[in-house]
């Protein structure tokens, strides 16, 4: 399947996100039919052959030491966990390495069975193609396949982190890091579009776009100008992911070798006791707008992109989310900001991360 | 088939592509892309690292990074702020040959955005708050780069690979040079060096391509730096006639990273495209080619195993790369050697050939389909002083490599008893 599709200079890969699993591909118009034709493969007739997953195994152990190496990764991972009881958001994507070793090939073949469904698919096309031609070649790849419907466990949504909650890890390097996640609303929330520009006010406007377009600075943003800006940390960041459940909306920061993270923390909570209790300013709000439409447009900018954003957002709404994305945010009042900020953000329902280097004395702690 | 398919008129070309030079040095390049409501611009100036004086490496580098801390005309919150305001974005980094420039934003944002681009280029202030902020900045990178395997087999790599050469270094610097360069110095190499002399900037979007030239034209042609001294050339380098191994011990790591490499033909060359083409099928077509068919597929070592060619101006060097478990690390070790030594020894199979060619066609359209794919493209026109046709040759270049071209390629590159090889991760 890699061989042929490399031919035509096209490219493939598989993603999975805590919702969804996506397979795609980017090739030539001319090739569709190649595409179609692989997806309805993988789809209905995958072996799962025993010495493939037991390699397969091991390369997916190898990512997951990779992604070790990485402090943030570990600390990414620890927050997430006491975000939630126990919901599947609390678990890591790339799974545990005891899960790793102990997951079974039957295992792996009743889920692809169970979930690897017609009905359970969403198939979705950008670019430059004839649409009756597109649907002919679907029905004809797609329509034999047959379809039963997945059994499956709804998880019960988490609404709220129930409590202020810290956890700390130690580990090798020389510098610290903190990451701090609050509750955000499920995607579908009218509440999400608020809480994006809240987002874009407090840390900077966060990209959702997967397939590189680039973003956009965020040394305006309040965070930045109060953590980096007055020396206090060397970076910061936000995320906010949409999701069909609540998720999180997570800070990321590096910390500097002369303020410790409790200081860094401290300062954290001044700025948005701050957002609490004040509106945000009209010229704000039309920043954050203009940025939102700037991300939009650099989103739209090449066709993975757009073929990424219909399902994504038909993942978790549909696809006028995104068709309306920038409309649905214009009609957010500096009233709703306040609102959502007051409800989401409260330090008493949140997780405090602290990776602690073991040369701490550069950090001062 | 899509090598039969492929529109070459279709393709970026001297009747498209709008470039112009002027009297100050600058080129300005542009390709219309009528339905994206943005403009993404990408640019350089001939001046990187390998200008850094003795005993201050990364200069070049902080200087690209103090070139956004505020001008005369904005101090730094001001700057930012329409830069943002606008939610557009301008970033500058220095390479070893170029200060490198890249941004994007809203069409309409243009004038503002190549405003103040320049302002960033040739008029900072240097305000020295920001100077204290981005040294305290630059020695948590070099914490941070210390534990990261990846990037401490890349540096080791280069030193080895290099030595005697201004790629030896690396960009950032050393934190023991970095804590040496104070302000007069940054002041001093950017009144020696960055000016319009050699500047280009490549432009791709919905902009209307006549009146962002003369945008251009009434934004830069008027900058004049007297001064400019143009960047040395770079000195003679020959490639290691002995076998190098370094391993850089980085306790605790779950992973190890591993770099093996040898010298390459020079960018964009026909050389260079021949020994694309034979990268591709040693690490990189399907599942990272060869290489990752052994290391990865069939051995289960790596999660990434595959092979690079760098392109670049002076001495480059061809790669093979692999994030292993460190256990494992001289087992890949010994599978990307038997594939090495596969490759130098046998003819590359037609299909194989076959294959990535027409991978190297079909990825041409593709390639173009952003606004930065055809920026990048642009920029390589003029880096490489190709033709505006160039795309629309390469079907032929390519369609004229034989398998005994990528052999006699391969045996020439790929000296095995005078590899340079580099890990980095948990002790061994």
């Amino acid at each position: 399947m890699e061989t042929t599709l490399a031919r035509t200079g096209g490219y493939t890969n598989a993603f999975t996100s805590p919702d969804w699993t996506a397979y795609f591909q980017t090739l030539p118009s001319s090739a569709l039919e190649i595409a179609l034709l692989f997806e309805a493969d993988r789809m209905a007739n995958s072996l799962f052959d025993h010495l493939e997953v037991e390699t397969e195994r091991t390369v997916i152990l190898s990512e997951r030491e990779g992604n070790e190496n990485e402090p943030q990764f570990l600390l990414g991972e620890a927050v997430q966990q006491a975000a939630f009881k126990q919901h599947p958001y609390r678990n890591e994507v790339l799974g545990s390495t005891q899960d790793l070793l102990s997951l079974t090939r039957d295992d792996l073949y009743g889920h692809y069975r169970n979930y690897y469904q017609p009905s359970n698919a969403l198939l979705c096309l950008a670019g430059s193609f004839d649409i009756d031609e597109a649907l002919s070649l679907i029905n004809k790849h797609f329509e034999p396949i047959e379809n039963s419907e997945p059994v499956r466990s709804i998880p019960i949504p988490e609404n709220e982190i129930t409590s202020a909650q810290r956890v700390e890890l130690d580990g090798p390097g020389e510098t610290d890091y903190i990451q701090i996640a609050w509750r955000s609303p499920k995607a579908s929330d009218p509440d999400f579009f608020a809480y994006s520009l809240i987002e874009s006010i407090l840390s900077g406007p966060s990209t959702l776009n997967m397939f590189g377009s680039g973003g956009i600075g965020n040394r305006s943003s309040r965070l930045y100008r109060e953590l980096v800006e007055k020396q206090v940390a060397a970076s910061v960041y936000g995320s906010l992911s949409a999701s069909i459940d609540p998720g999180i909306y997570t800070l990321y920061i590096t910390c500097r070798g002369d303020h410790t993270p409790d200081e860094v923390i401290y300062r954290i909570d001044q700025v948005i006791d701050t957002f609490l209790n004040e509106t945000p300013s009209i010229e704000e709000m039309i920043i954050a707008l203009k940025q939102a439409r700037a991300n939009f447009a650099y989103g739209s900018d090449n066709i993975t992109n757009q073929a990424f954003w219909l399902g994504y957002a038909q993942s978790f709404a549909d696809y006028s989310w995104f068709t309306d994305y920038v409309n649905r945010l214009e009609n957010v009042s500096r009233e709703d900001i306040i609102r959502v900020a007051r409800q989401y953000l409260d330090p008493a329902h949140r997780v405090t991360g602290i990776y602690r280097n073991r040369n701490g004395a550069a950090n001062g702690s | 088939m899509v090598l039969k398919s492929l529109n070459t008129a279709a393709l970026p070309g001297a009747d498209t592509i709008f470039r112009k030079s002027y009297p100050n040095g600058s080129t300005f390049l542009a390709y219309p892309n009528p339905t994206s409501p943005a403009v993404y611009f990408r640019g350089y100036l001939p001046v990187g690292s390998i200008s850094d004086p003795d005993g201050k490496n990364g200069l070049s580098s902080f200087l690209a990074a103090m070139l956004s801390t505020g001008t005369h005309q904005h101090e730094f919150n001001q700057l930012h702020t329409l830069i943002e305001s606008c939610g557009a974005s301008i970033s500058i980094s220095s390479g070893s040959l170029s200060t490198i420039f890249s941004g994007q934003c809203l069409k309409e944002d243009l004038p503002l955005i190549l405003g103040l681009l320049l302002e960033m280029l040739s008029q900072p202030s240097f305000p020295q708050e920001h100077f204290a902020r981005l040294q305290q900045q630059l020695a948590t990178i070099f914490k941070i780069q210390s534990q990261d395997p990846q990037e401490m087999a890349s540096q080791a790599f280069d030193r080895l690979y290099y030595r005697g050469h201004p790629y030896a270094h690396p960009e950032i610097g050393y934190p023991q040079t970095v804590s040496t360069i104070n302000l007069e110095d940054l002041r001093a190499f950017h009144a020696d060096f960055l000016g319009p002399k050699g500047l280009v900037i490549a432009v791709a979007g919905g902009m209307d391509v006549e009146k962002t030239a003369d945008l251009f034209e009434q934004i830069f042609s008027n900058w004049d730096a007297p001064i400019q001294q143009i960047q040395a050339d770079l000195p003679d380098w020959q490639p290691h006639r002995e076998p190098i191994r370094e391993h850089i011990a980085i306790p605790e790591k779950s992973q190890s990273d591993l770099i093996i490499g040898t010298s390459a033909p020079a960018g964009m060359s026909d050389e260079y495209q021949i020994c694309a083409l034979g990268n591709s099928i040693l690490g990189q077509f399907g599942m990272m080619g060869r290489i990752g068919e052994s290391v990865r597929e069939r051995s289960g070592l790596a999660y990434f195993a595959g092979s690079t060619l760098e392109v670049g101006i002076g001495p480059s060097c061809w790669k093979v790369i692999a994030g292993v478990n460190p256990d494992n690390l001289e087992k890949a070790l010994g599978k990307i050697r038997e594939e090495l030594k596969r490759f130098i020894n046998e003819l590359v199979t037609q299909a194989e050939l076959s294959d990535v060619k027409q991978q190297a066609l079909g990825q041409l359209p593709i390639s173009l389909e952003s606004n930065a794919g055809i920026v990048r493209f642009l920029l390589s026109l003029q880096r490489y002083e190709l033709s505006l046709d160039y795309l629309r040759e390469l079907p032929d270049i390519l369609e004229s490599v034989t398998a005994q071209d990528i052999l006699t390629c391969a045996q020439k590159y790929w000296d095995l008893e005078s590899l340079v090889i580099t890990s980095a991760g948990r002790p061994l």
